[in-house]
Formats: structure tokens, C-alpha cells, sequence
């Protein structure tokens, strides 16, 4: 029994270690002032990462602001669109069903480049390329598989007694979604939302090929360090990634109240 | 009935639309590219040249078995590791909070920034070769093995599967959960050692979401563009990054050729989710 708990303990901590030398090495180059190529800890620290990434000179801000933007209108109008859909394909038969499910995935098995360069040269004769408009309506159709496929599994475990109670109690269609529908798909709106958000805010290529360069997001802003360049800025602009996608995952399951819903943990992406 | 139909559609339509029009529509034109219609340069006419220029040419070979190898080998790992250390968090009780955070933290990290923290760790002037040369193991940066630009493409296999192994583990977990509160108990009551538990209960129902886990995994890991574009080898080239040289060229002529990879990316991946939708159907009756 011992031996198995020590492996236990030595297998945790080895996760530990695996998940976390990578994120503190960041940490400490975004730290350190002076780190010679052949020494394994740096032999000064200091900020001058951090005031040169505060400062607005290194952009950080202004990608953040574009980026979290996109993400934001990305998120909302995905919930919008799969909210109804999800809501069809989880309570409702209808024939086709079987295709429009394989179309509503069809995202995540299609990579983003082909769709990226096919659909290029039409976004530039629809004026809709170099632009933030653009990004979004590109980045739209890869956020819906995850929504609608929480929210129709959502709908599927609430069945539709809910709302013939509010229509007997007189409840119009919006009173009836509002006050009926609304809470109970609460979690439903977590999950799917943090899932949205992280889908659009870690996209590269269809930034980068949509926006041209004129639509600069965080990704955009750290993919010349992986290359090579300042590592104490680079890492710094890392770090500022993963506390963006950590602090929002923790506002939202805080402040929405439980989003651990088990249901919707069964949804995750790559 | 028919009011329900009606209903569904009227549900549906927004979001079909955009996947309809942003999506498909970009798929097709993709396609109609590869086929030489291209109006702006003056071709007008459909034709098959460029799916011969492009398979009958070396590259072709050497890019699509890179590819192929990439995907498969990080595939490969992600699946067994993740499918082990799911049984593991299982049979030890490891709590499920403790199960969450793990997979959680990996996944809010995007691609570019893990694949900034491995070249920081392995590149050849990280922290991994110096602590070698602090040991004595090696002499130098310069007989540290190469992970990054190489053709082993070591550097983004492990980028993959420091994201895929959460992914996979996590997946495969929430469904052996449910078949061990339901079976485990009935047989290990029966006498049913746990390795027999495993081999024969847990293992061969929870096939289906670990094959369709390892699908999407190959999927996203055949079409991946940035990790292979920045850290890749100089020859042979992912499909992906051959579609995107060709794509930017400044030979207008190449652009086809660039749809043309496209189009054999997105089939191949298209055709492995398939294989992989059947073969899990299979096994569903199979053990169902």
C-alpha cells in the first residue's frame, strides 16, 4: 500500500514538473537582466522586460486591446448562433439532421489553412480583408462546433418541459427564454464561452492571412521571438498570454458561479 | 412534424449560414483554385495539371511521408500516454480537481507560446544544454542533439504532445470514469484481478473515445501550419508549409499548386476521421 502511494506521489509530481519548468523558465528570463549563453541561472535580475513591455512602445497593450476584442465579439456572436442550433439539434428530429451535424464539425477536422488561403482572394473582393471585421467572420465558423455541440447536449438533458411550463403559465417566447430557459443553460453559457474565447484568442494563421498585417493580436506579436530575437521580451509577452487565458477561465467559472458542470466537461479541444 | 422541421431550420440557418458561406464556401473555393480556374491571372478553364504537377513531383513524396510522420509518431505517444495516465488517475483516486487543473493549465496555453517554452528548454542554447555542459555530459551548444530545424522534427513532436497528452488523458478519463462506477464493481466482485478489469472491461469500452480522441489529435497535428513553419526542417517541408511557400510566391502560377496541397491535406485529414468514425463504430457493436 505504501509503494503505491509513493508512486502516486512521484507520478503527481513528476506532472507537476513537466507542466511547470516550462512555464517558470519563461518566468525567470522575463526576470533576469543579465544571463550569459553558458549559465544555467541568470547573474543579475531586473524589470527591464517588464517596463519595456508596460511601456506602449512594445505594443503589448495595443495587441492585448485587438486581441481581446476579437475574442470578446467572437465569443458573444458564437454564442448567439449556437445557442438556436444547439438548441435544434438537441431536442428536435428533422431529416438532414446526420449532415448538418458532420457540416457543424466539419472545422475542427478541416484544417485552417486550407480554409484560409481558399477563401482569401474573396475576402479581398468583399473589402473584408486587412480588416477586424474580417478576422472575426473567419474566425466565426471555428468557435461554432464547440458551442453548439455543448449547448445541444445542454438542451438534450433539459428536454422541453421547461418551456411548455412557461407557455402554460402565459410566459411570452422572451419571458419564457429570459427567466426559463436562461438559468438552466447557465452553465451551458460557461463552458461554451471559455471554450469560444480560448479557440479565437490562441488563432494565429487566419489572423495573420486575413488581417495582413493590419489586425495585430498577441499571437501575431510573440510568433518573430519563437524564432529567435530578445528572450526576455518574449517571454514576457508568454507570460502576459497565459495570464490572459488563466484569469479569464477563473473569472468566468467565479463569477458565473459553477461551470464544473460534469456535462460540460466532457468538451474540450486541441 | 412538419412544424417541428420547420422550427429546427429556422434554429439552424444562422449558424449553417456562417459555416456555409465562411467555411465551406472557402473549402470550395479552394478547390475550384486547385482546378486552375483563376480568372485573375486570365485562366479561365478547369483542368487536372496540377494535381499531376504536384504528385508526380519529389517533393510531393518527401513532404507528405515528413507529414505523415509528425503526425503519426505524435499521435502515437499522446494516445498511449494519455490513455495510461487516464487509467492511472483512476485506479490511484487522484481527485478530480487535481485531474482537471493538469489538463486545464495545458490547454489555455496556446501552441505558439509552448512551443516559446520548449525552445527555451531544448533549443540549443536552453536551459537543458546547459545544464548538460554544467554536468560535464557534453563539451559544448554545438554537440547538444538538435530538436528544432531538424529532420527528426524531435522539437515539434514535443510540442505537440505537451498539449495533446492533457487533451487525450482528459478525454479518456470522464468515459473510463463512468465505466468503472458502472462495471468495475461487478467485476472485481466476480473475482476479476484489475489488470483484467482493464483488458477486458475498461480498456475495450473506452476504445471508441480514445480512438476518436486520436483522431482529432492526428487531424490538428497533420494540418498544423505555425509550429512546423517556424521550427521546422529546411527540406523536407510539411505539407502545410509547402502549401503556404507556394502560396506566397511571388510566381502567380504557384497559387494553384498551393490549392492543390491544400486540398490533398484537408482529404487526408478528412478521410482519416472517417476510418477512425467507422472503425469506433465497429467497435461500439462490437463491445456495446
Amino acid at each position: 500500500m505504501k509503494s503505491v502511494i509513493n508512486s502516486k506521489k512521484i507520478m503527481l509530481i513528476m506532472i507537476t514538473l513537466l507542466l511547470f519548468i516550462p512555464i517558470s523558465v519563461l518566468l525567470v528570463w522575463s526576470f533576469s537582466r543579465l544571463w550569459p549563453s553558458e549559465a544555467l541561472f541568470p547573474n543579475k535580475l531586473g524589470l527591464r522586460g517588464w517596463s519595456y513591455l508596460l511601456s506602449p512602445r512594445s505594443k503589448v497593450f495595443s495587441s492585448l486591446a485587438v486581441s481581446l476584442f476579437i475574442s470578446f465579439v467572437v465569443t458573444v456572436l458564437g454564442l448567439i448562433l449556437s445557442i438556436p442550433a444547439g438548441k435544434a439539434l438537441g431536442q428536435l428530429n428533422f431529416p438532414g439532421k446526420n449532415i448538418i451535424e458532420v457540416l457543424i464539425l466539419a472545422p475542427i477536422i478541416i484544417p485552417t489553412i486550407t480554409i484560409g488561403m481558399g477563401i482569401h482572394i474573396v475576402f479581398i473582393k468583399w473589402g473584408l480583408a486587412d480588416k477586424i471585421l474580417g478576422v472575426i467572420l473567419v474566425q466565426l465558423p471555428l468557435v461554432l462546433p464547440y458551442g453548439v455541440r455543448i449547448f445541444a447536449s445542454v438542451f438534450k438533458a433539459l428536454g422541453e418541459k421547461w418551456e411548455e411550463q412557461a407557455k402554460t403559465l402565459k410566459a411570452n417566447v422572451w419571458q419564457g427564454f429570459w427567466y426559463v430557459v436562461f438559468p438552466l443553460i447557465r452553465p451551458g453559457i460557461i463552458g461554451a464561452s471559455i471554450l469560444m474565447f480560448n479557440v479565437s484568442f490562441s488563432q494565429y494563421f487566419l489572423t495573420f492571412l486575413i488581417g495582413g498585417g493590419n489586425v495585430n493580436t498577441l499571437p501575431l506579436l510573440l510568433f518573430p521571438f519563437i524564432n529567435g530575437g530578445d528572450r526576455v521580451i518574449a517571454s514576457g509577452i508568454g507570460l502576459v498570454f497565459i495570464i490572459i487565458s488563466l484569469v479569464f477561465m477563473f473569472l468566468l467559472e467565479k463569477a458565473l458561479g459553477k461551470g464544473n458542470d460534469n456535462s460540460i466537461g466532457n468538451f474540450y479541444y486541441l | 412534424m412538419k412544424n417541428a422541421w420547420f422550427k429546427a431550420y429556422l434554429y439552424l440557418i444562422p449558424a449553417l449560414t456562417v459555416i456555409l458561406v465562411f467555411f465551406l464556401g472557402g473549402f470550395v473555393l479552394a478547390i475550384i483554385q486547385s482546378l486552375g480556374y483563376f480568372p485573375l491571372i486570365g485562366q479561365n478553364e478547369f483542368t487536372f495539371k496540377y494535381y499531376t504537377q504536384v504528385l508526380t513531383s519529389r517533393e510531393f513524396l518527401n513532404s507528405l511521408s515528413f507529414t505523415f510522420y509528425i503526425a503519426f509518431v505524435s499521435t502515437i505517444i499522446s494516445t498511449v500516454m494519455g490513455t495510461f495516465l487516464a487509467y492511472y488517475f483512476l485506479k490511484l483516486a487522484v481527485k478530480e480537481s487535481l485531474v482537471r487543473f493538469f489538463y486545464k493549465l495545458p490547454i489555455a496555453i496556446p501552441h505558439l507560446v509552448t512551443a516559446l517554452m520548449l525552445v527555451f528548454l531544448l533549443g540549443q542554447g536552453g536551459i537543458l544544454s546547459r545544464l548538460l555542459i554544467k554536468l560535464g555530459l557534453i563539451s559544448g551548444t554545438a554537440s547538444f542533439p538538435a530538436f528544432f530545424y531538424s529532420k527528426n522534427a524531435l522539437g515539434i513532436i514535443l510540442i505537440y504532445i505537451w498539449k495533446e497528452i492533457p487533451f487525450i488523458t482528459f478525454m479518456v478519463y470522464l468515459v473510463m470514469r463512468n465505466i468503472h462506477s458502472r462495471l468495475g464493481e461487478a467485476a472485481t466482485t466476480l473475482n476479476a484481478s484489475s489488470s483484467q478489469v482493464f483488458r477486458y472491461i475498461t480498456l475495450p469500452l473506452s476504445m471508441p473515445s480514445i480512438i476518436s480522441a486520436s483522431a482529432i489529435v492526428f487531424a490538428f497535428s497533420f494540418g498544423a501550419f505555425e509550429v512546423p513553419y517556424l521550427l521546422g526542417a529546411t527540406y523536407p517541408k510539411t505539407l502545410s508549409v509547402w502549401a503556404y511557400l507556394n502560396y506566397i510566391s511571388a510566381d502567380w502560377g504557384a497559387r494553384p499548386l498551393s490549392m492543390v496541397i491544400n486540398i490533398i491535406i484537408s482529404l487526408v485529414c478528412a478521410l482519416l476521421i472517417l476510418v477512425y468514425y467507422l472503425a469506433s463504430k465497429k467497435y461500439l457493436r462490437r463491445w456495446g
